[in-house]
């Protein structure tokens, strides 16, 4: 289960909205509260993909290196990454799979018309075969 | 020494230290010390032939190694390293690969299937493969949305441009009483999703029409048509007898519904069946002529039924049969349909090869608007002042007893506009008389009426008892 705070949660929804028609990634930083992972910080990250950004996103590792860096010096760790489908499902994409990483939440914000609609939380496997989905929460401000 | 920072997500293996010191010349020796230490790392970050997976950086301090030595890269023992995943990803895959396998929640939520051997794993991924278009989110709509997202169609393109009414609640289940007012899309999306995060919902605002229809429709399986007119069910039709798309037909009315597969194989279409639409009005809708709640719902699975054998090819589907139901006398009936070698659209010299105007082909858009009558005409708010101020005049409602039973003004008379003409008798040519019915089309052809027959004073009161209910007395329920 993950678990997001109001606070990073308005961060997400407003970055994956401005960002709109194009999609947004970010990295979110929190804490493992027992099993549950608590989101209490999100930090927007540059779309870095090469091309039309519409359906596609990358992450500059030297971003998602210093967002680990930022989280690690507050005490928090980086536990997800989240990123947008602007007038699309909130599922995992065989490109997010193909790209992705088994250590981290991928939350999918779904961006209908430029107003949030829907998220999915999911949990690739390290092969990039698969990916579980996870109970995702958020508490809305 | 060397630092290496652990990522949250490997810290299981680590005893849960977010950092580890080794000792090491270059990187490939760090990497070597930390899975030596902690042997269960290791396939976290190598595969099985020992290469770093494709996903990992290696930083040293800011550096990333590829732009070093690569894992040979020297460290003299004060260097912190990080292990940075790439990640990257999209809504649209480049070129979207076969679904190979279920994940091990899928194995644990489709095992019912699973088990059976006429789905068993091939079947359910074919299931997760499968695209299917449904037009409309309403009582067919319902049922099949929850039942083909529970089965784990991988995706299901929902065509409807309407939002949940209170009265849609007594059979369209997918919807919940606090979606009154949502967009059934949504609503049935939220509900679809819950039932099913697995599943890819894509949602389509429009009304179908000839214009959108083949450009929604080409990117699916087969379409499930879940429409109650007869414009859309001849456009549906029409459209995947053009794409070559099978048609899960299926209709209701009152107690009784109809479900078939058209389009498919060498079967019939609707046309064969039905070349031609019944005259505007002959035939009413359910919001005119009522429907059990539960008739949908009967309906809808079977149409559902038939989607998935169609999605697993096995067993006989409805082709060239058209099943029919009877709620009240609980009997299900069939008859045998054959294509039409003359149909204008799948026969063998088809004169439809492109959509038409289906509003025109039903008559619909010919039909002569309702004669505006200014005279003869009274609003609600000013039936309600002569009532108020003790008017002597007559209010006569020409609804049906059972609709009285719902909803009635107070002070009027009930005469049902099929009783009418033979109790003209009891009425006053002479008298101030207003007719009202539910919204007003029916108490217009009694307003026509009593005037041919001589009566002066008549007036339609403008939007029946609706317009009462909105206008002057919300108490008044609303049907």
């Amino acid at each position: 289960m993950i678990e997001i705070e109001s606070k990073p949660w308005h961060t997400m929804v407003l970055h994956a909205e401005r960002t709109y028609p194009k999609e947004c990634c970010g990295a979110m930083l929190g804490y493992m509260r027992g099993e549950e992972k608590v989101v209490t910080d999100a930090v927007p990250l540059e779309n870095s993909y090469d091309g039309s950004q519409g359906a596609r996103y990358e992450l500059r590792p030297e971003d998602l290196l210093a967002a680990d860096k930022a989280a690690r010096a507050r005490g928090l760790d980086l536990i997800g990454i989240f990123h947008s489908h602007p007038d699309c499902d909130a599922y995992f994409s065989k490109t997010d799979l193909q790209n992705s990483c088994p250590w981290y939440s991928f939350v999918v914000l779904s961006i209908q018309n430029g107003k949030f609609d829907h998220a999915n939380s999911f949990l690739p496997d390290a092969d990039q075969s698969r990916a579980d989905s996870e109970e995702l929460k958020w508490q809305k401000s | 020494m060397a630092k290496i920072l652990i990522p949250t997500a490997l810290r299981q293996f680590t005893e849960q230290k977010d950092s580890v010191e080794v000792d090491g010349g270059t990187v490939a020796d760090v990497l070597h010390q930390l899975t030596a230490q902690y042997p269960n790392i290791k396939k976290n970050l190598f595969t099985d032939q020992g290469k770093l997976r494709s996903f990992i950086n290696i930083y040293v301090n800011d550096e990333d190694i590829r732009y070093l030595d690569k894992d040979a890269t020297k460290l003299e023992g004060n260097e912190t390293l990080s292990i940075v995943p790439s990640i990257a990803g999209g809504a649209i895959a480049v070129a979207e690969p076969e679904t190979a396998a279920l994940s091990n929640e899928e194995i644990a939520r489709y095992s019912r299937h699973l088990i059976l051997p006429e789905v068993g794993m091939e079947g359910q991924l074919q299931l997760k493969r499968a695209k299917v278009a449904l037009i409309g989110a309403g009582g067919l709509g319902a049922p099949l949305g929850l039942y083909l997202a529970a089965a784990g169609v991988g995706r299901i393109g929902v065509v409807d441009f309407d939002v949940v009414d209170a009265s849609n609640l007594q059979r369209q289940v997918i919807h919940g009483t606090h979606d009154i007012g949502r967009k059934k899309l949504d609503s049935a999306g939220d509900r679809m999703r819950d039932i099913n995060p697995n599943v890819r919902i894509d949602k389509f605002e429009v009304g179908l029409s000839s214009e959108n229809a083949l450009e929604i429709l080409k990117d699916y399986d087969m379409v499930i048509d879940g429409t109650d007119n007869f414009p859309t069910r001849y456009l549906v039709n029409d459209a995947c007898v053009l794409l070559k798309k099978p048609n899960v037909y299926g209709s209701i009315f009152r107690f009784e519904g109809q479900a078939t597969v058209f389009a498919y194989e060498d079967g019939p279409c609707y046309r064969c069946l039905y070349p031609e639409p019944p005259p505007p009005g002959l035939v009413p809708s359910c919001a005119e002529g009522g429907v059990l709640g539960i008739l949908p719902g009967i309906i809808g699975l079977i149409q559902a039924t038939e989607a998935v054998k169609l999605i697993l090819g096995v067993g006989d589907t409805l082709k060239g049969r058209l099943l029919l139901y009877d709620a009240l006398g609980m009997r299900f009936r069939e008859l045998k349909l054959r294509r039409d070698p003359d149909c204008p659209v799948c026969g063998d010299h088809p004169t439809v090869t492109k959509l038409i105007d289906y509003q025109e082909f039903c008559g619909l858009r010919s039909a002569p608007p309702p004669p505006v009558q200014a005279e003869g005409v009274i609003d609600p708010q000013e039936v309600k002042r002569k009532l108020d101020r003790g008017d002597d005049f007559l209010l006569v409602d020409v609804r049906e007893p059972h609709e009285f039973q719902i909803a009635r003004i107070p002070g009027s008379k009930l005469i049902p506009l099929g009783e009418l003409p033979k109790r003209l008798n009891e009425l006053n040519t002479d008298a101030d008389i207003v007719a009202h019915c539910k919204s007003g089309a029916r108490s217009q052809k009694a307003v026509d009426l009593l005037k041919q027959n001589g009566f002066k004073h008549v007036r339609n009161m403008t939007g029946g008892i609706l317009a009462w209910s909105d206008k002057v007395d919300p108490s008044v329920p609303k049907y």
